[in-house]
């Protein structure tokens, strides 16, 4: 039990009056960063950043940290109270959390996401507490081949996500391929389908594509309605999850943890990915797949659960490796390198006190952010007295702020206009846009990992056999594959084709 | 409600807790001489075009943290970022006003955009060098496991002349990682299998996991695996030895050459036009800040090197204009350019 003996040394480190302090900080900001759409907790970093420079290092690194996971607790509240994710990796909740405001039982969503979070996030704590090095070695096996591999069988767990028309999904996957194509082509270093705009030379950026199509498109559909709310304030019932809910929940949940655990410790993963997957997974094992999308819990316990989880998951390669999987642990890995500390092999023997302070302070943050989070649940519920006429203009306003503090680049303003009308008229045209933001996060990812693994390969495809692990993703992946296709057969009468 | 305020309003609360200290304000003689009358009245921006938390990010803040001790001067740190710096880049060549607020804080890859990729929108005089920062030299990494372990570079180089093909190294595509290879098997008849990764982190990554041979990257970035005894230094594509990494050679020195020089450089420029009294204070804020022993320490605590004949130069714009004529010649050689 050595790693619960250090576990215990770090809880020393942490409990001072001022680094706890900071992790309640972190761990507010965090959610409010969640909750305003647009203003993700990469922005929000980068503005405090420069605030660690004066704090011991795990009083800043744990602050730092508190505001990336407390983002994910507070990501879902717009998602389900207005139906506008607050971050990307929360557009799944969307799906069901806001059917079931509708209904009446946002409290229960929020409460639901809330614990979903909680429970994940300390479940993968306890993960990378006790199994760290192995999983470490684990990460590093990911690569090109089996990076590959596991976004093909994330890319097939998709075809799950595609409600209504099946012809209308497929194309919308394609075109968020083809959207992702965009930039710089990763072989050989030229710009694609740019049309000689240099804004366009680092490819679409994905936050102005989540914020346009989900939320001003969102906003430009209610317009039509604006001087009525659809949720009247009467209707909002049940501030807390009920038994009931609860017995359809913990499972999900659990495997939620996994889930979002396995995508964000491997390097192609992250907690977008994670959020997808877990839905496609519940979706997959319920007993009534019907349900989702028309408020069920399951939906919204398990990609939050995911979303989470990822963010602990990315730790270790973080914490035990030096490698960030993302850009927010990337700017993480640079608070450390500021604080005069070299990430790497050596930073968990090397400095124990930091590692196991910032492991301590995460299973804190959590708890502060549950008994944060639980009851402004029933706060937030409460927003949807507001009127939307005075809500929406608000949310647009920080949609805009938040999108341009991401690169300071106006241009990004015009995509997500852009994508907002394109949004608004796909909509109207009842088209879903879940398979198109999924092929457009994991494609450059995948094609990378494909072009990658053909040059390394000296028998062509055949690489993708000859790694155990990438071969039993591909085989899962078409086995898989198969089974879509045999189950949703019969049922395509029944879609909107007709 | 403007969140940004919100977080800076939050910030300061911070700060009012009495744990940021307060720098006291020592400005030298030699930078207050030259303080214009009307500059500045506001805060000076120092855009970084790559995001926050990497390597020049880093160096950046540092700088800026320095520079504001040394002029108390106000200076705020932008990531405009995007396009692999070519967004940041244009801001600064064609966007920003030449009024001294704006500091570009760069890298020497600039060069590269302005030449192959900018389309004759923007060229690199467009921006003018006012101060070298500090250099890292373009290094070759190999596993301390595997098939290559033990070996020294030109033992590597010779197993991928003998077997052409084999031998996997990772490279930056239309960047330095991917010239230095192309020199390489040029000067040696070596036929090496070139992976391609978007940055020099995924590619040490990828040596660590075993899916490439050879690595390339920046000793500021590698050294915690070079601590940990993962990885090794193989090759440097610097002039000369660097102090950091005193038993590993050059290039230069294996093969007898001079071509192998391929280092980042990062240094401070403003766009066209500044006015020149305004330039001449930002520099000479800039240089106050890096004879800061204290900066200096921190550059050198993350392994950043410094290039003596630049730290020594006394006409930095010049100076550098030579290097990138001379990374020019290059690509006019290898029929990038015409």
């Amino acid at each position: 039990m050595d790693a619960f003996h250090n576990l215990m040394m770090g809880f020393t480190v942490i409990f001072t009056p001022q680094n706890l302090w900071f992790c309640f900080l972190g761990s507010v900001v965090g959610t409010l960063v969640g909750v305003l759409p647009g203003i993700g907790p990469l922005a929000a970093l980068a503005l405090l950043l420069p605030v660690t420079f004066q704090l011991a290092p795990v009083a800043g690194l744990g602050m730092l940290t508190a505001i990336f996971y407390g983002a994910m607790y507070g990501g879902s509240t717009t998602s389900i109270l207005v139906n506008i994710p607050g971050e990307a990796a929360s557009v799944v909740t969307a799906i069901d959390g806001h059917e079931m405001a509708k209904q009446g039982r946002a409290g229960a969503a929020l409460g639901m996401a809330a614990m979903a979070s909680f429970v994940a996030g300390t479940l993968a704590l306890i993960a990378v507490t006790f199994f760290s090095p192995v999983l470490t070695a684990f990460a590093l096996r990911f690569g090109p081949p089996e990076n590959f591999g596991l976004m093909l069988f994330g890319l097939v767990c998709t075809l799950y996500m595609i409600s209504g028309s099946k012809i209308k999904g497929v194309l919308m996957l394609a075109v968020g391929f083809l959207a992702a194509t965009v930039g710089l082509d990763v072989v050989n270093g030229r710009d694609r389908f740019t049309l000689g705009n240099i804004n366009l030379a680092g490819g679409i950026e994905i936050l102005s594509v989540v914020i346009g199509l989900y939320g001003v498109a969102e906003i430009l559909v209610n317009c039509e309605t604006i001087t009525k709310n659809h949720m009247l304030a009467e209707r909002i019932r049940g501030l807390w999850p009920t038994l009931a809910d609860w017995r359809a929940s913990w499972k999900p949940m659990i495997r939620g943890s996994f889930v979002g655990f396995f995508f964000g410790l491997v390097p192609g993963g992250g907690p977008v990915t994670a959020s997808f997957m877990s839905y496609a997974l519940e979706r997959r094992v319920a007993k009534d797949p019907s349900r989702f999308g028309k408020g069920a819990i399951e939906g919204v316990a398990g990609p939050e659960a995911a979303n989470n989880a990822a963010v602990s998951g990315s730790m270790i390669p973080l914490m035990s490796l030096g490698i960030p999987g993302n850009a927010v642990t990337a700017l993480l890995l640079g608070a450390l390198v500021i604080q005069g500390i070299q990430p790497g092999p050596m930073f968990i023997t090397q400095r124990p006190d930091l590692f196991w302070g910032v492991m301590a302070s995460m299973y804190v943050g959590n708890v502060f952010l549950l008994l944060l989070n639980l009851p402004l649940a029933g706060l937030w519920a409460q927003c949807l007295r507001i009127p939307y006429r005075v809500l929406f203009p608000m949310i647009l306003l920080l949609s805009i702020v938040g999108t341009y503090s991401a690169n300071k680049n106006v241009f990004d303003l015009w995509v997500m206009l852009g994508f907002g009308v394109a949004g608004y008229v796909l909509r109207k045209l009842q088209y879903d846009f879940s398979p198109f933001l999924i092929a457009f996060v994991l494609a450059p990812i995948l094609e990378q990992s494909l072009r990658q693994s053909l040059v390394m390969s000296p028998d062509g495809v055949l690489i993708f056999m000859q790694r155990p692990l990438a071969a039993g993703l591909v085989v899962a992946s078409v086995i898989l594959a198969v089974l879509v296709f045999r189950q949703r057969k019969p049922i395509q009468p029944q879609g909107d084709m007709s | 409600m403007n969140p940004k305020k919100i977080l800076s309003i939050l910030g300061a609360g911070i700060m009012a807790l009495g744990f940021a200290c307060v720098a006291s304000a020592q400005i030298s003689p030699q930078v207050a001489k030259l303080k214009p009358k009307d500059f500045p009245t506001q805060s000076i921006e120092y855009t970084v075009v790559y995001p926050a938390g990497g390597a020049l990010d880093i160096t950046a803040r540092l700088l800026a943290k320095h520079v504001e001790k040394a002029t108390g001067d106000k200076i705020l740190v932008n990531n405009r970022t995007g396009g692999a710096g070519m967004v940041g880049h244009t801001y600064l060549a064609t966007g920003a006003k030449p009024d001294g607020y704006t500091v570009g804080v760069l890298v020497n890859l600039v060069w590269g955009d302005a030449m192959l990729r900018a389309n004759g929108r923007w060229a690199y005089t467009d921006l003018e060098p006012i101060a070298y920062i500090n250099s890292d030299p373009l290094t070759w990494v190999a596993s301390t496991e595997g098939p290559y372990k033990g070996m020294s570079a030109k033992q590597i180089i010779q197993i991928a002349r003998d077997k052409p093909g084999t031998v996997r190294v990772a490279i930056v595509p239309g960047s330095m990682w991917e010239y230095l290879v192309e020199q390489v098997e040029g000067a040696t008849g070596a036929k090496f299998l070139r992976v391609p990764f978007q940055g020099g982190g995924p590619g040490v990554t990828a040596l660590l996991g075993g899916s490439v041979d050879v690595a390339q990257g920046f000793y500021s970035e590698f050294r915690g695996y070079v601590d940990a005894n993962k990885i090794v230094p193989i090759a440097l594509a610097s002039e000369q030895r660097t102090t950091y990494l005193k038993d590993t050679p050059t290039f230069n020195e294996i093969y007898g050459s001079k071509q192998f020089v391929w280092n980042i450089i990062r240094f401070a420029v403003v766009p066209k036009g500044t006015p020149a009294d305004r330039k001449a204070y930002l520099a000479a804020g800039l240089q106050a800040a890096l004879k800061d022993p204290e900066l200096l320490a921190e550059y050198q605590k993350l392994g950043m090197y410094f290039d003596p004949a630049l730290v020594k130069s006394t006409n930095i714009g010049a100076d550098l204009n030579a290097l990138a004529l001379k990374e020019r010649e290059f690509y006019v050689k290898t029929g990038r350019l015409k």
